[in-house]
């Protein structure tokens, strides 16, 4: 056995050897994540607030006036231009310097003091259909809002009964996230797609790279077995991948804040799982790939569709048809989204997320197994 | 400038082309891997968000608001814990996303002609689905206001706004009909860069780089020999996706070709610039993978493709306009949703023109002097 | 996992290798075909043979790194399919290719393959200044392997695969792009191994070094053609070696061609070597056959056969199906 642990130390002496022969490589495991998480959670957030508006006073009154205010208090309006005519609103539109038209018919507030139905036009911009909806929803919510304090205020000088007035008031509460800070929703994913990329691409050319150089057939004339020589490759990006978890975690806490309200030790045993996972999937692929391009090929098409895609990173996989989400299943991003979420943001413990730790048990048993198999019979052919 | 010598480089690519069956494989299912998933996965519309309710009220009201929810598409009632407790457990493991909380005595509140306060409880933990579903809970909820006003006879008398709330272009609002037009001009850039820049350092590789320059091969010969056949290939790309979106997704095209062909072949001027840059400072394969990587990420990320540039904060929003792309996106989109024309795109269109000019002549200046050395 | 089984030292003069109905097929294409192998223990077995002779495949089924199609072979008594873990320990294979980590240093690439080839850590050091001294390598010791030259790279594959101190070293042509200076030191090399009472195997495309081999196989389409040692292999030449010299050795090749008693003629250089099977004295009847011919400049003189030319005769198809009788069992 300690044979095998110095064959073993020498493949990983001479693994980092490589890493520090190529820049570039530490490149693509530090600098890259970390550039990828600042851009994601600056850049991304799923709120939509301040819609670009443009307002078509054309009653000019002070009810008019009071009631475009409610569009200006709102936050999810922001009144960027006033127009003047109904050809500004196709100008706004084409020129994308608004998405929002809200345009007010002369006799507005006429209407109103005689009681009557005064007419308003939201013009929504659906070509963004996620503030579009957004807009909609709440232009909506807003006039409802609006004429049920016309019909109280109305209600109320008339001296009549209320009970017809009565209102429900949504309360709404966010739960894990209160401030909805789409940082605190997409870093502890981010760092499972990260990982998955780091992982997978770079163990995906490990051992084709060995049988490009011809060095494979020298492993295979020297007493290492197979297994060694995997957990010698293995090791070192072990060891990367949990240098990214943790700068991920610490740049996460001390930029954007991110909550670990669970224990380090579930995130940690989860990323141990994953990254086994993730490089038995590479070491599958450098096992079976025919070339350093194919293998490169394969890594990207496994590695990061489907981790950036199919993980519920970013996109709700219970959203997307049936079929893909089966897809979804064979790959193990999706558990390890789960369990970073649950323990970073509700605090959840490895008891609450068994299920997801043995899928990733599972997966990275399996892979390896396969991996190791395949690999040996390729060498021997 | 010898078209001969011209013919005779775009069958040399033609025919390498032809010899590597896994590429040719891989031009043809990335970009049906792309339209479904950007398609089902990115464009989807996030309905049947399942929910939990929590009815302590027990009332004609508490029921009639439940069937609200159930009955808008947007929510499934898949639970109906007793109390409020029970809700952790359920939210904790992510079985429901949403909780609606109906208080005791919300009936009698509302006849009394009070506000009901009732909760709603969206999971945060995931910013899209509670972004959204507490906009269609905030939409519901005033619905069922106006329905109660509506239904007495005090709202026939009293003054009211009818507001007309009209989408324009996109009247389903459906995200695949935005999706598919950016999907092309990202195909585009996809294939070129990634493809070509590959090819290009293959060839540096492998050492026939060389041998061509000991030919009498132009510099520029090489170059239009070169990027044909990868023009073609991204053409026939595009068509596919073109053609999925269009006979697949159902995307409405409003607009002028002239309008898309013009803007698509702008931004390919940008996109062949890229490609011969990252060939330009990778001397392996592998590393030009990375080169690519590192402009993909972010292009991906701040052009507007998948997450709108709307909701970036402000700050970040200036920077979305230093990638090609989102002009590219702006362009395409405009005229695939709202049949923009020329004079309405003239910004973006001129900001192409420009990334084309600056990005293009730069490789091409920079090959010539590598190639000169 | 087993542990490494100890072998024991072989029987002075039994067979260090031994193959039978060897044979290996890539897809339709035969490289190996039914061939039979015995390399004496301490011998310097020369594998000669034109490319795509079988030479690669053959010492890569005897370094256990390639599986045998059918037949056997055994390296030491031990089989290179079932007994992997008693061969390895006791062959260096060194591949046609350069296959050390580019990015690795000199020594760090040797440290490397010695670990894994459980050489102890103070025997690796002495061992390893020894090796690169005694091949002039022991300035380039913290160079990267890719910034050798293609000789000192050569030398770099072999010192590595010396490390372990193997009975049994399998070379596949372990000189070919190297220049003639270093070409002459490998062998040197190759001969204290010699003397050492190594076990060597190289295959090689460079006739002249099969006279520095104390025995030669001459490998084609997956077979043996010939062997022995280089005097038994010089003498399987039947007749007589003239040198044939003219104005114009073109016309002269075409004319002793047609000669009746002449078995081969080929060029080399502007000389044209003939092969005498004939009865009677060559160099009279040739003469007055390109005389006749009106061939000028014409001169015959006989010559002693060297590797080059008893190769070509043998390689040469239309002579070698009149003595291709596939052999069996070695000297």
């Amino acid at each position: 056995m300690s044979g095998a642990l110095v064959r073993m130390g020498a493949i990983v002496r001479k693994e980092f050897r490589h890493l520090g022969r190529d820049p570039r490589m530490l490149l693509a495991v530090v600098i890259t994540p970390v550039i990828q998480l600042l851009l994601f959670a600056y850049a991304i957030s799923f709120d939509v607030e301040n819609v670009p508006t443009i307002v078509i006073d054309l009653d000019r009154t002070p009810t008019s006036r009071s009631y475009l205010e409610k569009y200006e208090a709102s936050p999810f309006f922001e009144v960027v231009e006033h127009g003047s005519t109904l050809a500004d609103v196709d100008d706004a539109f084409d020129h994308n310097t608004a998405r929002v038209a809200v345009v007010i018919s002369a006799g507005f507030a006429r209407t109103l003091d005689g009681g009557g139905q005064a007419q308003v036009a939201v013009l929504v911009d659906g070509s963004e259909p996620t503030a579009a909806k957004v807009a909609q929803t709440y232009s909506v919510a807003l006039n409802q809002l609006y004429t049920q304090q016309l019909t109280r205020a109305w209600a109320d000088a008339q001296g009549l009964d209320l009970s017809s007035l009565g209102m429900l008031e949504p309360r709404v509460r966010t739960w894990y996230n209160p401030e909805r800070r789409s940082s605190d929703f997409l870093i502890p994913g981010l760092m499972v797609v990260i990982i998955a990329i780091v992982t997978v691409q770079q163990t995906a050319v490990t051992l084709v790279r060995e049988r490009d150089l011809g060095t494979q057939e020298q492993l295979e004339v020297s007493p290492m077995r197979r297994i060694e020589l995997m957990v010698g490759k293995l090791l070192p990006w072990t060891l990367i991948a949990f240098l990214d978890v943790v700068m991920i975690t610490l740049l996460g806490r001390a930029l954007f804040g991110i909550p670990l309200r669970g224990q380090p030790v579930a995130l940690a045993l989860g990323a141990a799982l994953f990254v086994f996972a993730s490089l038995g999937m590479g070491l599958l692929i450098s096992a079976i790939a025919p070339s350093m391009d194919t293998a490169n090929i394969i890594a990207l098409l496994i590695a990061f569709l489907p981790s950036f895609l199919l993980s519920g990173f970013a996109f709700d996989l219970a959203q997307v048809p049936i079929v893909l989400q089966w897809l979804a299943y064979a790959f193990p991003a999706q558990y390890m989204v789960t369990i970073s979420r649950a323990v970073f943001l509700k605090g959840a413990g490895v008891a609450d997320l068994w299920p997801e730790f043995a899928a990733l048990a599972a997966y990275a048993a399996v892979m390896l197994g396969i991996s190791s198999l395949l690999y040996g019979r390729r060498s021997s052919r | 400038m010898s078209g001969k010598r011209i013919r005779l480089l775009i069958w040399k690519e033609f025919t390498q082309l032809r010899r590597d069956p896994l590429l040719i494989r891989l031009l043809l299912v990335m970009p049906v891997a792309q339209l479904i998933l950007f398609g089902y996965v990115v464009a989807v519309d996030i309905r049947n968000l399942a929910t939990a309710v929590v009815d302590l009220d027990r009332t004609v009201t508490s029921r009639k608001l439940e069937a609200a929810f159930s009955g808008s598409g947007y929510f499934t009632i898949t639970q109906t814990p007793r109390t409020e407790d029970d809700l952790r457990p359920l939210l904790d493991r992510g079985t429901v996303k949403v909780a609606l909380v109906i208080p005791e005595g919300t009936q009698d509140r509302l006849t009394r002609g009070e506000t009901a306060p009732i909760g709603i409880i969206v999971d945060g933990s995931d910013s899209q689905i509670s972004a959204v579903g507490s906009g269609y809970a905030s939409q519901i909820v005033a619905q069922f206001n106006a329905d109660r006003r509506e239904a007495s006879g005090v709202a026939i008398e009293a003054p009211g706004i009818d507001a007309r709330v009209r989408v324009m272009f996109n009247p389903t609002l459906d995200p695949v009909n935005t999706m598919i037009p950016g999907l092309i001009a990202a195909i585009m850039m996809i294939s070129l860069m990634v493809i070509m820049s590959q090819a290009v350092v293959k060839e540096r590789e492998s050492g026939t780089l060389e041998q061509m320059f000991v030919t009498p091969i132009k510099a520029t010969e090489y170059l239009i020999g070169k990027l044909t056949p990868y023009a073609a290939l991204a053409t026939a790309q595009m068509l596919l996706v073109a053609a999925g979106g269009l006979f697949w997704f159902r995307v409405p095209f409003n607009g002028s070709v002239w309008v898309v062909l013009v803007g698509l072949t702008l931004f390919m001027f940008t996109c062949i610039g890229l490609g011969l840059l990252v060939s330009l400072v990778s001397r392996t394969r592998h590393q030009a993978q990375q080169a690519v990587m590192f402009i993909m990420i972010p292009t991906m990320v701040l052009s507007g493709f998948i997450f709108p540039i709307q909701s970036m904060p402000a700050i970040i929003q200036p920077l979305t306009n230093l990638i090609p792309l989102t002009f590219a996106l702006q362009v395409l989109r405009g005229a695939f949703v709202k049949g923009s024309d020329f004079a309405a795109l003239a910004v973006p269109m001129l900001a192409l023109v420009g990334f084309g000019v600056v990005i293009f002549g730069a490789s091409i200046v920079a090959t010539r002097r590598r190639i000169a050395e | 996992m087993p542990a490494l089984p100890t072998t024991p030292a072989p029987p002075p003069g039994a067979d260090a290798i031994r193959a039978r109905g060897l044979r290996r097929t890539f897809g339709d294409t035969v490289a190996v075909d039914g061939l039979d192998l015995d390399v004496p223990t301490g011998a310097v077995f020369g594998l000669l043979g034109p490319d795509g002779a079988g030479k690669s495949t053959l010492i890569r089924m005897l370094a256990t790194v390639l599986a045998p199609t059918a037949g056997e072979a055994t390296v030491f008594g031990h089989s290179v399919v079932t007994e992997r873990d008693a061969v390895t320990p006791r062959i260096g294979y060194m591949s046609q290719r350069f296959s050390m980590y580019p990015d690795l240093s000199v020594a760090e690439n040797m440290e490397f393959f010695a670990t894994i080839r459980g050489v102890g850590r103070a025997d690796r050091r002495t061992r390893a200044r020894q090796l690169l001294e005694g091949m002039g390598l022991d300035e380039f010791t913290t160079r990267q392997a890719q910034f050798l030259s293609g000789g000192m790279k050569q030398k770099l594959m072999l010192a590595t695969t010396l490390m372990h101190r193997p009975d049994l070293l399998l070379l596949d042509e372990p000189t070919t792009g190297v220049d003639p200076v270093s070409r002459r030191e490998f062998w040197r090399i190759l001969a204290g191994l010699h003397a050492d009472g190594r076990t060597v195997l190289v295959a090689t495309p460079y006739m002249d070094e099969a006279e520095r081999c104390t025995h030669i196989a001459f490998l084609d389409g997956g077979r043996i053609r010939q062997h022995g040692t280089p005097d038994e292999i010089k003498a399987k030449v039947p007749g007589r070696l003239l040198e044939v010299t003219a104005a114009d050795p073109r016309a002269a090749m075409a004319v002793v061609d047609g000669v009746a008693g002449v078995t081969s003629a080929h060029l080399l250089g502007d000389v044209v070597r003939v092969l005498w099977d004939g009865a009677g004295d060559p160099a009279p009847t040739l003469a007055s056959a390109l005389a006749a011919a009106g061939v000028r400049d014409v001169g015959v003189r006989p010559v002693a056969p060297d590797m080059e030319t008893v190769f070509a005769y043998l390689a040469d198809p239309s002579t070698r199906a009149a003595d291709a009788e596939p052999e069996v069992a070695a000297s």
